[in-house]
């Protein structure tokens, strides 16, 4: 089909004031050579909504230049499907962050002359599509996964559930009692009653579970994955739309506190699952393990190995609960029993903070906030030693056993350590890579992905082994998509949330197996049908896009060409940034169309009028940017802002076009990156910063100060930093004077 | 190092069961201590005495004069985000306090159960009354009349020995009760902390000197009119204590017999001091009732003393205006009351309420004795 540009100019909101609208509209029609350029006084009104239908229909335009508003606005009004829609900000851009008129207008040529180019560049997508299933795959049959199963099940979906113990139920199986999850005035101690769930689950024709079984290997992509499941020697492949990891998580290796608490030295201190598991076995009546006495004081050391740099820095997020449950096995039915605590802090949010409060009354339930520094034995009793604490500055405190409320580690942390391991033997060479592997004993792999990347989840680095999941924006959203963690293998959490976590990523496995099937992106662009096409007859196999995309969605064969996977695909276009061929383009996205854009645009000849380039994240920056703008915060008028999908997807080619069309400097605006990062596509901006700092080099290579190009980071929040930012930037650009290119 | 902490989950219970059942809610956040107007900077309570509470450690919270150095002003209690009212507790532990060092212990016990409130009142109505019966008034004998033929309880019941008998016996008891007490006290309290101050004497003087101007229940924040109330008791005692001395001075050493005329100087002290009694027993009744849901209605014990105290005001006036007005049977009704109530004011003052100003008084001479601020304010500068 033809292209047929159409440009639409709003005088509405002050633009038509603020601008010379008449100037613009002969230079759509005459240098842009724009075929229908139409101007309108409030465009979003049902006229002028109108005028554009009636284009499209008799004029047969296809490709839509909106020249007014933010794109991020009036978006139902301006939705024209099977067309090309590109909204240009005047408002915001030209008409409320610049002062002088003689500046917006010149700001507002500019913009449209970007708006039409994008518009020339770009074509409409056409969906990817390939025969999908809609399957789930469940790994893990605790709370977590027989929720998440059951859930998906309801919803109509057909569920895998596996599980690598011969019974479900998972941890909870182990506990005597349950914390219980209605009102706390009825009884402290619930019955964990799995029943119910393991009959709703076994019973469910929808749900299929495979017990004592294990994942041998998953292939493929979401809507397609190939699982090879193994059980008793025998395998079975399946095929899957999406999957979700349930394994949650391990008991802290007490073995590591024995220096600090005794623990294996003292029969008498035990952790609390070893607390609870004794509590089973006499249902409820407590024996020290020493000489089998039934005891009348405990005391539970909180925090034993947690938020602590040595041994787990977190916080499990469940001891607390769980001790206040154990002390009750200790004071019920024996009124002259003592449980003491001995605590950080007590962590117990939302609800359970009346649970904590049931505890707190309860005579026999001592609790104090001190940090415990030792124990020893004597006779037959144990001595703990407590300092900081309002009891004594040192206070000893005698009981008859000691409970060790160790942590949460998620089942991930095994594979992960053996895997960073290896990554780091190998980068020491072929030789220290075999010997790794010979000398390390390999844990038990979950997932066995056949990706490019790793056959497990990625991790977050500074995680301490949980899966990375952008838990600001998106929680149970993995680094591979159409995977989700849930449960304490994403995050330390209790029973109830565990439960509420899993009704999530069920829904999070159904948008993916939904969208597949339609061809849309999963997440975040949950819209986009636009998917990464490279040109692969010019690939030099450099590896760059497989080993910097943040969701493994590349392969490559033998020899080292990549192999996409286009459900595996967030559509960021980092592998577009990557490429130092620029052979990777989307439909309506690529780097010749932002080069363009760029260098079209105007560059003062005054040494005095510099002009800057801001490349900027759409998804918090740009925002950030039009929050700024609302609030009518003035910006300098030499910055011209290009939208990226992220900053992922900027290519250093672009640094070069700029500035040897003379431009005085760039800004990129990307998100906050790190241990806390906002990216939604997870390493976006971080990569925007490595490639930076690659730049030098084209810098030098064009004899410019590297200072020129300098990166940001900002939270969509953060409107009223932007005008610090670009001033801080403005004073630097400044200093170094104008750009020597400009005029060539 | 300290003394292993031994939790004594019994003793626990006794302060809840005492008065401090809210004793339980304390999560330590230290709002009380931070509001406690009376409280040293560097060295804090009421915080550390609800953990103690909470695990019953007896010593910690016996030894320690700071139990007493709060004059339930109620402001930690009107703060308290969890409801765990300290002042309630604190005023629990005292009154434990008052039991464990005043012997014999069942008064401690009758004074702080309602079921011996009738038991308490009762013996000295018995022995009243027998009084009486000895002299014949029930068995027909004519009660004699003063001089000029008016009502004089004089002539109803002499003094020697229908009055000062009992209640010089009781003096005695109750002095020797409160030496005991206040000696053991002492002793604990010097088995943690170092008496530093030579001077005991100086430490007492000061002590009475803040008593008598009342300067810590100045400092009260939410119960202002507290500082009225009591220092119009406090005030009233001590006129009543003279009348009581001039009265003793003109009956032994002048020989004068009451009645006195009005305008004698031991009428005028005694008749304003009770007033002052009625208004203030008055006023502690009210900012009682008025500041209850802020800091809390106080216990038994409280009650106990608060309306022995007016019950000796309001009989005392009654008996005298009804002995001016010549109403016989009310009027040697109301005298035979008041000395019921005076008789339980000073029979359970060990172990009454009533025994805070001494314990009170004895741990503030202790605190100076100790330089318990000075001595953390050294340590701080060092």
């Amino acid at each position: 089909m033809e292209k047929k540009i159409g440009l639409y100019i709003c005088k509405g909101c002050g633009i038509g004031e603020a601008v010379d609208v008449e100037k613009i509209q002969n230079i759509g029609k005459n240098a842009l050579r724009v075929p229908v350029v139409q101007v309108h006084d409030v465009f979003c009104s049902r006229e002028g909504i109108d005028l554009i239908k009636k284009d499209i229909a008799e004029q047969g335009v296809n490709s839509i230049v909106i020249a007014g508003c933010s794109p991020r606005v009036k978006t139902y009004e301006f939705s024209f499907p099977g067309c090309f829609v590109e909204r240009v900000p005047l408002r915001e851009l030209a008409v409320w962050t610049i002062e002088t008129p003689e500046e917006k207008q010149l700001a507002a040529e500019d913009y449209i002359k970007m708006g039409v180019i994008k518009a020339q560049k770009g074509e409409i997508p056409e969906p990817y599509i390939i025969e999908t299933v809609k399957s789930i795959l469940v790994v893990g049959g605790g709370i977590s996964g027989m929720t998440a199963a059951t859930e998906a099940a309801k919803a109509g979906y057909d569920v895998v559930l596996v599980e690598k113990e011969s019974e479900l139920g998972g941890f909870a199986r182990k506990l005597y009692k349950r914390v219980p999850t209605d009102d706390y005035t009825k009884g402290v101690l619930g019955d964990v009653n799995l029943e119910p769930l393991i009959n709703e689950v076994t019973s469910n024709p929808k749900i299929k579970v495979y017990t004592s079984s294990k994942i041998e290997k998953i292939d493929g992509q979401p809507g397609d994955f190939d699982v090879t499941i193994s059980k008793n020697g025998s395998t079975e492949t399946i095929k899957i739309g999406a999957i979700i990891q349930a394994t949650g998580w391990k008991p802290y290796d007490a073995k590591k506190l024995t220096k600090k608490y005794g623990y294996g030295k003292f029969k008498d201190v035990v952790t609390n699952f070893e607390f609870e598991e004794l509590a089973k076995k006499n249902k409820g009546v407590i024996k020290r393990p020493s000489d089998e006495r039934v005891v009348k004081t405990v005391l539970f050391v909180q925090c034993a190995g947690q938020r602590d740099p040595e041994h787990i820095p977190y916080c499990s997020g469940m001891c607390c609960a769980t001790t206040l449950k154990q002390a009750r096995y200790v004071t019920d039915g024996n009124s002259d029993a003592t449980a003491m605590v001995i605590y950080k802090d007590i962590r117990t949010p939302g609800k359970l903070e009346y649970y904590y409060k049931e505890a707190q009354n309860t005579p026999g339930v001592m609790l104090a906030k001190g940090e415990v520094t030792g124990i020893r034995e004597e006779y037959d009793k144990l001595v703990v030693t407590v300092e900081d604490s309002l009891l004594g500055d040192k206070a000893e405190i005698e009981a008859e056993m000691v409970v060790l409320a160790t942590g949460m580690v998620p089942t991930t942390k095994e594979p992960q350590d053996y895997l960073i391991g290896l990554a780091e033997a190998a980068a020491k060479g072929d030789e220290a890579k075999a010997k790794y592997i010979e000398t390390t004993k390999k844990p038990e792999f979950i997932l066995n992905l056949g990706y490019r990347q790793g056959p497990e989840l990625p991790f977050l680095e500074g995680g301490f082994g949980f899966v990375d999941s952008n838990f600001i924006c998106f929680q149970y959203e993995t680094r591979r998509t159409g995977i989700y963690a849930v449960g304490p293998v994403r995050q330390p959490m209790n029973m109830t949330e565990a439960q509420e976590d899993a009704k999530g990523a069920a829904l999070k496995a159904i948008q993916c197996v939904e969208h597949v099937a339609k061809g849309i992106a999963v997440h975040p662009r949950a819209w986009d049908t636009s998917f990464p096409e490279p040109n692969l007859t010019k690939c030099t196999a450099c590896k760059r896009c497989t080993e910097e995309c943040p969701f493994g969605a590349i392969d490559e064969d033998e020899k080292g060409v990549p192999f996409y996977k286009p459900n595996r695909c967030r559509r960021c276009g980092t592998c577009m940034g990557a490429c130092p061929e620029r052979i990777v383009s989307f439909k309506d996205y690529s780097v010749d169309m932002i080069g363009t854009m760029l260098k079209n645009v105007s560059v003062p000849s005054e040494d005095d009028r510099p002009r800057i380039i801001v490349l900027c994240c759409e998804n918090d920056a740009f925002p950030a940017t039009e929050t700024a703008a609302l609030h009518r915060l003035k910006l300098d008028p030499a910055l011209r802002f290009i939208q990226l999908r992220c900053l992922g997807s900027m290519n250093l080619v672009w640094i070069a076009d700029a500035l040897s069309k003379g431009v005085d400097g760039m800004l990129l605006l990307g998100c906050k990156f790190g241990e806390n990062y906002q990216c939604h596509f997870a390493k976006g901006s971080e990569l925007a910063k490595y490639r930076l700092g690659k730049v030098q080099e084209t810098l030098d290579r064009l004899q410019l100060e590297s200072d020129r190009v300098q990166m940001y980071e900002v939270a969509i929040d953060e409107y009223w930093r932007i005008p610090s930012i670009i001033d801080e930037f403005m004073e630097k650009i400044r200093q170094i004077g104008p750009n020597p290119f400009k005029g060539f | 190092m300290d003394k292993p902490v031994k939790p004594d989950l019994n003793f626990a219970k006794e302060i809840i069961k005492a008065g401090g059942e809210s004793l339980k809610k304390c999560y330590q956040c230290s709002t009380c201590t931070v509001v406690c107007p009376l409280s040293p900077d560097k060295a804090p309570f009421p915080r550390k005495e609800m953990l103690y509470a909470q695990w019953g450690i007896k010593e910690k919270l016996f030894q320690n004069p700071d139990i007493w150095l709060c004059h339930h002003c109620g402001d930690c209690t009107a703060y308290c985000p969890r409801g765990a009212k300290p002042g309630e507790v604190l005023g629990a532990v005292r009154k434990l306090m008052i039991q464990n060092y005043s012997p014999p212990s069942f008064l401690a016990k009758w004074v702080s159960d309602p079921k011996y409130l009738l038991l308490i009142f009762l013996i000295p109505l018995l022995l009243f009354l027998g009084e009486m019966a000895i002299l014949g008034y029930f068995s027909g004998t004519e009660i004699p009349r003063g001089e000029n033929g008016e009502i004089s309880y004089v002539a109803f019941l002499p003094a020697v020995p229908w009055i000062d008998v009992p209640f010089m016996a009781l003096a005695a008891f109750a002095i020797i009760c409160f030496y005991n007490g206040v000696k053991r006290y002492w002793l604990d309290l010097a088995s943690v902390a170092e008496v530093k101050r030579k001077d005991i004497y100086g430490c007492i003087y000061e002590t009475i000197k803040d008593v008598l101007l009342h300067k810590k229940f100045q400092l009260c924040g939410v119960n202002k009119g507290r500082y009225t109330a009591h220092i119009l008791v406090l005030y009233a005692f001590i006129g009543l204590a003279i009348t009581t001395g001039i009265a003793a001075f003109y009956e032994w050493v002048l020989r004068w017999e009451s009645p006195y005329p009005q305008t004698n100087i031991v009428k005028i002290i005694g008749n304003i001091s009770g007033i002052a009694l009625i208004i203030g027993m008055f006023l502690v009744i009210v900012n009682r009732s008025k500041n209850a849901v802020k800091q809390g209605m106080g216990s038994y014990f409280d009650w106990l003393l608060i309306t022995i105290i007016a019950g000796v005001g309001v009989t005392g006036f009654l008996a005298e205006i009804l002995r001016l007005a010549e109403a016989e049977t009310l009027g040697y009704a109301s005298y035979i009351a008041h000395l019921v109530f005076v008789f339980a004011l000073f029979a359970y003052a060990p172990h009454s309420k009533m025994a805070h100003m001494v314990y009170r008084a004895t741990a503030m001479v202790f605190a100076k004795a100790s330089l318990r601020e000075e001595a953390i304010k050294q340590e701080e500068a060092a």
